[in-house]
This record gives C-alpha cells, sequence and structure tokens, in this order.
C-alpha cells in the first residue's frame, strides 16, 4: 500500500486532497457513467481535515435505510463513480480524484457500506500483464480512498485485467471506457 | 504468417552410420529459407501376412503425414519413389538406385498383426555409408496403429536434431467455445480438443509441467484470482496459490517442483515461486513495477520475466535465486510474454510493431532480434518441444485463433471455434 500511495502523491499533489462532500449525495449518477471529463477542481473543495465527518451525519442504521435494500438495486442507482485512468497507467488522473473524492464523502457518511474495487483494463496489452495492471489500479483506488478517511478494511479489490470490458469496440472510445475501477457495492 | 524470416533447423553434421547417435553434435540455428533437408525416401510400410488392413492404412497415412511436417527431413515424392525397382538379391545396386533418385535416407518397414498384437518393424538405411542408422521394433494394441507411427516419427526427428519429433505433443490453450474461458487441450495439430476445466468462470495462462502430468492455470473459480494445479488425467485439481493478487502467469522449473508466477498484495506485482510439496511461496523480485510472465530457461538457472520497471513493458532476465538481473530487450515499444526455445539461446516473445502485437526472436547470446510479422495481431508465442515451430494466437480473420508455423514458417490455423488463446505445448500425456 505504501508503494502505491507514494506513487499516488508523486504524480501531483502535495497531500491527498481533503473533500467533504455536502450532505450524502443527492442524486444518483447514471450508472453507465462515462469517463469524468469535468476539469480538475483546485483549491476550493479544502474546507476541513479529511477524518472530519460532517455534524449530525447519522449512524449506519438511519441513513441505511434510505438505500434500496436491494444490492443489484443499489449498485444500479449509481451513488459510487468508477475510476478511469490513462492508457498503461494506475496513476490517478485529476478527474478521477474528484469522482473518488465524492465516493469517499459519501462512503464516510454510509459507514455500513462495503465496496469490491475491481480493476480492469483496456485490450491493448497482454492477458497477463493486464491481470497486473488492473491489480494496480484497483489498489491505487482503494488506497487513495484510504487516505481519503475511509477504512480500508471496508474495501476488497480483485483484477479482471482485460476480461471483463464494459465496452466491446476495438478502438480508444472503448479502450477509455475500459482502463477503469469499477465500485460494486457488497454489503450495505 | 508471411515468411520475413523462417524458423527452420539444419541438420548440418549428416550422421555417421555405425555411429552412437547421442555423440553426434546437432546445430540448432534460426535461418532464413533454403534450408537443407535430409532427402528420405519412405515407401510405405508393408503388410506382412495375418496384418490388420486399417491399423496398416492407419500407419502409413500417419507416418507419411508426420514426415511431411518435419523440419529436417524432406520426402522423396512418390513419382521418384516408383522409380525404383528393387532388386531383393542386390542389396548394394538398390541402394545405388535410391541414391540415384535423390535419397540420402532410406525408411523401409512391415507392419503385422492384429488386435492386441499390432507390430511394426523399421529400419533406416545411410545410403552413402549403406549401414543401418537406426531400426526399431514397436508393438501396441491395433487401436493404437497411429501411435506407433508418431512414435516412430518422433524417433526419426531425434535422429537428425537430437531431440524427437512434435508427433505425440499437446497443445493446452483458453478456449472461449464453451460460453466462458476454460482449459483446453488438443493434438498438436488441433485433433482432438478436449475441454479439461468447466468453472463457468474466466480461466488463463496455463502452463505445463515438464512431464506433461500437471496444468498449472489462472481461474476465478472462488471469486478472484487463484493459481490451480490440475492432473488432467485424474481431473484432480488443487490451489497453489490463493493469496491477494493476481496469482497468474505460472511457469514451471524444469525439474518439475517448483512454480514461478505473479503475485502479491497492496497492488504490487512480483514475480515468486511456490514448491509443489507445499514449501512456502519465496519471492523473488520486489519493488514498485509490475513484475509478471516469468519463464523458466530449460537449465533452470535463469527466469526471464516482464517488468514496466523502465516505463512499458520490457523482458528481464534473472538468476533463479531472484539476482543478476538484466534487461533483454531494447528495441521494442512494448516486449511480453517470453518463452525459452528449448536450446536455451532462443527466447520468443510478444512485441508491438506499428500497433500491432507480433511475435519477435531474441537470440539471447548475441541480442540479435527477429520479427516475425504476420497479419492482425499475434501474441503469446510458444515452442514446440523440438523447437523447430512456434505456436501462438491471432486474431488475423476477426476472431481469435491459434496458429503454429510450418517448418518454412508458414503458419497455419489449427483452432476455428470460439476464440481461442494461449498455446501452452507439451512433448507428450504420460501413459494413462
Amino acid at each position: 500500500m505504501a508503494v502505491a500511495a507514494t506513487l499516488l502523491f508523486a504524480a501531483g499533489c502535495s497531500k491527498p486532497k481533503p473533500v467533504i462532500a455536502p450532505e450524502p449525495v443527492a442524486a444518483p449518477a447514471p450508472t453507465t457513467a462515462a469517463p469524468a471529463t469535468t476539469a480538475p477542481d483546485a483549491a476550493g473543495e479544502v474546507r476541513s481535515e479529511p477524518a472530519l465527518i460532517p455534524a449530525g451525519t447519522p449512524e449506519s442504521g438511519v441513513l441505511a435505510g434510505e438505500l434500496p435494500a436491494d444490492l443489484a438495486e443499489l449498485n444500479r442507482a449509481g451513488y459510487l463513480k468508477d475510476a478511469f485512468f490513462d492508457t498503461n497507467k494506475a496513476d490517478l488522473r485529476d478527474d478521477t480524484r474528484e469522482a473518488l473524492a465524492a465516493n469517499a464523502a459519501w462512503l464516510r457518511a454510509h459507514p455500513s457500506v462495503r465496496v469490491t474495487i475491481e480493476g480492469h483494463c483496456d485490450e491493448r496489452n497482454t492477458t497477463e500483464f493486464n491481470l497486473a495492471l488492473g491489480w494496480r489500479r484497483a489498489n491505487a483506488v482503494r488506497d487513495y480512498l484510504a487516505s481519503l478517511g475511509v477504512d480500508a478494511a471496508r474495501f476488497a479489490t480483485i483484477s479482471y485485467g482485460e476480461e471483463r470490458p464494459f465496452a466491446q469496440c476495438h478502438d480508444e472510445s472503448c479502450w477509455s471506457q475500459n482502463r477503469r475501477a469499477h465500485l460494486v457495492i457488497t454489503a450495505r | 504468417m508471411t515468411t520475413r524470416t523462417s524458423i527452420a533447423v539444419v541438420a548440418l553434421f549428416l550422421l555417421p552410420a555405425g555411429a552412437g547417435f547421442a555423440q553426434n553434435e546437432v546445430y540448432l540455428q534460426v535461418t532464413t529459407p533454403g534450408l537443407q533437408r535430409v532427402v528420405i525416401a519412405a515407401p510405405a510400410f508393408a503388410p506382412r501376412p495375418g496384418a490388420d488392413p486399417t491399423a496398416l492404412a492407419a500407419f502409413n497415412s500417419t507416418l507419411t503425414r508426420d514426415l511431411e511436417q518435419t523440419a529436417v527431413l524432406a520426402l522423396l515424392p512418390a513419382d521418384r519413389i516408383a522409380l525404383v525397382e528393387i532388386d531383393p538379391k542386390n542389396a548394394n545396386l538398390t541402394r545405388q538406385r535410391w541414391r540415384a533418385v535423390g535419397a540420402q535416407f532410406l525408411l523401409e518397414g512391415t507392419v503385422a498383426g492384429a488386435g492386441s498384437q499390432f507390430v511394426c518393424e523399421a529400419r533406416l538405411w545411410d545410403l552413402v555409408s549403406g549401414e543401418v542408422a537406426y531400426s526399431r521394433r514397436l508393438q501396441s494394441p491395433a487401436t493404437l496403429a497411429p501411435t506407433v507411427a508418431h512414435t516412430l516419427a518422433n524417433e526419426l526427428v531425434n535422429l537428425f536434431t537430437g531431440r524427437p519429433g512434435p508427433f505425440l505433443s499437446r497443445i493446452a490453450f483458453v478456449s472461449d467455445r464453451s460460453g466462458a474461458k476454460e482449459i483446453w487441450v488438443m493434438r498438436w495439430d488441433g485433433g482432438e480438443p478436449q475441454q479439461l476445466t468447466s468453472h463457468r468462470s474466466i480461466a488463463v495462462g496455463p502452463a505445463w509441467s515438464p512431464d506433461g502430468l500437471y496444468l498449472a492455470f489462472t481461474s476465478f473459480l472462488a471469486g478472484r484470482p487463484a493459481l490451480y494445479l490440475l492432473k488432467p488425467t485424474e481431473g484432480y485439481m488443487r490451489p497453489l496459490s490463493e493469496g491477494p493478487g493476481v496469482n497468474s502467469s505460472p511457469s514451471f522449473s524444469p525439474d518439475g517442483r517448483r512454480v514461478a508466477l505473479a503475485a502479491g498484495a497492496d497492488g504490487n506485482t512480483d514475480i515468486v515461486v511456490a514448491s509443489l510439496d507445499g514449501g512456502g511461496i519465496e519471492r523473488l523480485s520486489s519493488g514498485r513495477s509490475i513484475e509478471t510472465q516469468p519463464a523458466w530457461s530449460p537449465n533452470g538457472r535463469q527466469i526471464a520475466f516482464t517488468s514496466n520497471a523502465t516505463g512499458a513493458p520490457q523482458i528481464f532476465v534473472m538468476d533463479a535465486e531472484g539476482t543478476n538481473v538484466r534487461r533483454l530487450t531494447f528495441e521494442d515499444r512494448f516486449a511480453d510474454e517470453a518463452a525459452w526455445a528449448p536450446d536455451g539461446i532462443r527466447l520468443a516473445y510478444t512485441t508491438l510493431v506499428e500497433g500491432r502485437f507480433q511475435i519477435a526472436i531474441l537470440d539471447v547470446r548475441t541480442g540479435a532480434r527477429t520479427v516475425v510479422a504476420g497479419p492482425g495481431n499475434n501474441e503469446s508465442p510458444c515452442w514446440s518441444p523440438d523447437g523447430t515451430m512456434l505456436a501462438f494466437a491471432s486474431n488475423r480473420t476477426g476472431t481469435k485463433q491459434i496458429y503454429v508455423t510450418d517448418p518454412t514458417g508458414v503458419a497455419r490455423a489449427i483452432t476455428d471455434t470460439g476464440n481461442n488463446s494461449q498455446p501452452v505445448w507439451v512433448a507428450q500425456l504420460p501413459a494413462r
């Protein structure tokens, strides 16, 4: 974990950007999330220390009650955004960090939720190298979420390499979709 | 595969008759087309009285097909064979007639028997010296006549190359033809495909133990990737490495007692070695980069592997203890999937040329590199057990299929159903 975290922080910011989102993330995002294209946000978001939970956040049970009971439905609702990567990279892009910061806020507000982070790759490496690359991506996301105050023990990580592509064509329009860490809620 | 260069074997030494073959030097090399092959006359084996005609036909057609596919032998065409008048009373004269039509060696033999007592007797004449270079008697049930022919063809190739031919060999591979990626096995020419796993999950990256007794591979059977050891003859399977990480790309040590693989928790994938006797797992590489695809050298002293320590994936080699790491590929934008030829000198791997995967062959002594380009993407090379042919996966037709090069480097598909990938070749399966 130390290795991945070091890489992350070397790649752009001197320290993790702590982000406290507003109360539990409001509208569910569309499930088939396109790669986030919003411009990286700058300092404006940094409002407090990362580990703080917004005052008045209810304990898990209350909030969890507002979530769909069925896990498949809960995942379809798209509370958690996927993280997208550049070719051959497991470094977090700025737009990826932004999406993950929102995920971290939501996860802090829903402390009973457990998540499997799946690392995925496009088809432009060999099967075995992509397994290793997907593993690195999944763990990079886990480490970043942990750095934002989410207990790492709530995450499981797995790599699917290039074996479970989201988009099926053979050009960048699909490859950019397939280079991702996909977050799946496994317990609410 | 178009033949920019081809992979071939040249037996520079013809065999002095009468000498022990084991002492003969044999030279293997990558060469351009125009290889010199030994011309061998192999008229159909004659039946003795009572020989099973079905077994005889199966034996002769199998032997001819095998000998046509060797890299070292050129079969004398049938029309030339027909020119030779056999004089049973004058062997010397007959030999001269064989030489006159261009043969350097003559393979002649008989088959006899039926049922459980099918017997083949073969003799190879060195037509230059006039001496018997090899003789063999093989017995089996008549139903196994093709296996007898394969065995004979293997031994003939062994005479000229020092390594047995591929004719009893099997190729394990990954296929999605059943709906999920499973491990399959087939004959080296694509015959008799047989499904070995039914995990209905993802099974990838098979590797044979040297004796063909075990297959190691990665399966998501338990929900996450773990390395399993399968004994195909018994259907028996057990996990070998199932900790966090990818547990992928196994390679057996030549003594069959250890398996190198890629594994590691916390995102970092390294080369580790697992003992089959339960001796635990030893880490060979470390650091921040991804290390994967270990390939144990034939003499057991080195392990080639892929690392992105210098940026894009490249092939490195280290001593089997994990020391003395050095980079092997310098001319490639990408290099992965190293596969040692049995000579321990040539290393086939997957490179990237003009945006497409292609197979490259590196001479690790000289650093000379040859790209064997073909249409589409070509990846996951592996050598035939005799080092004269390559199998690989290509998507040149739109689906991914397995191809085998013939001795001149021309590739032909040996699969056509579903998508098939990651071929690995073994000399022979153990007897059941």
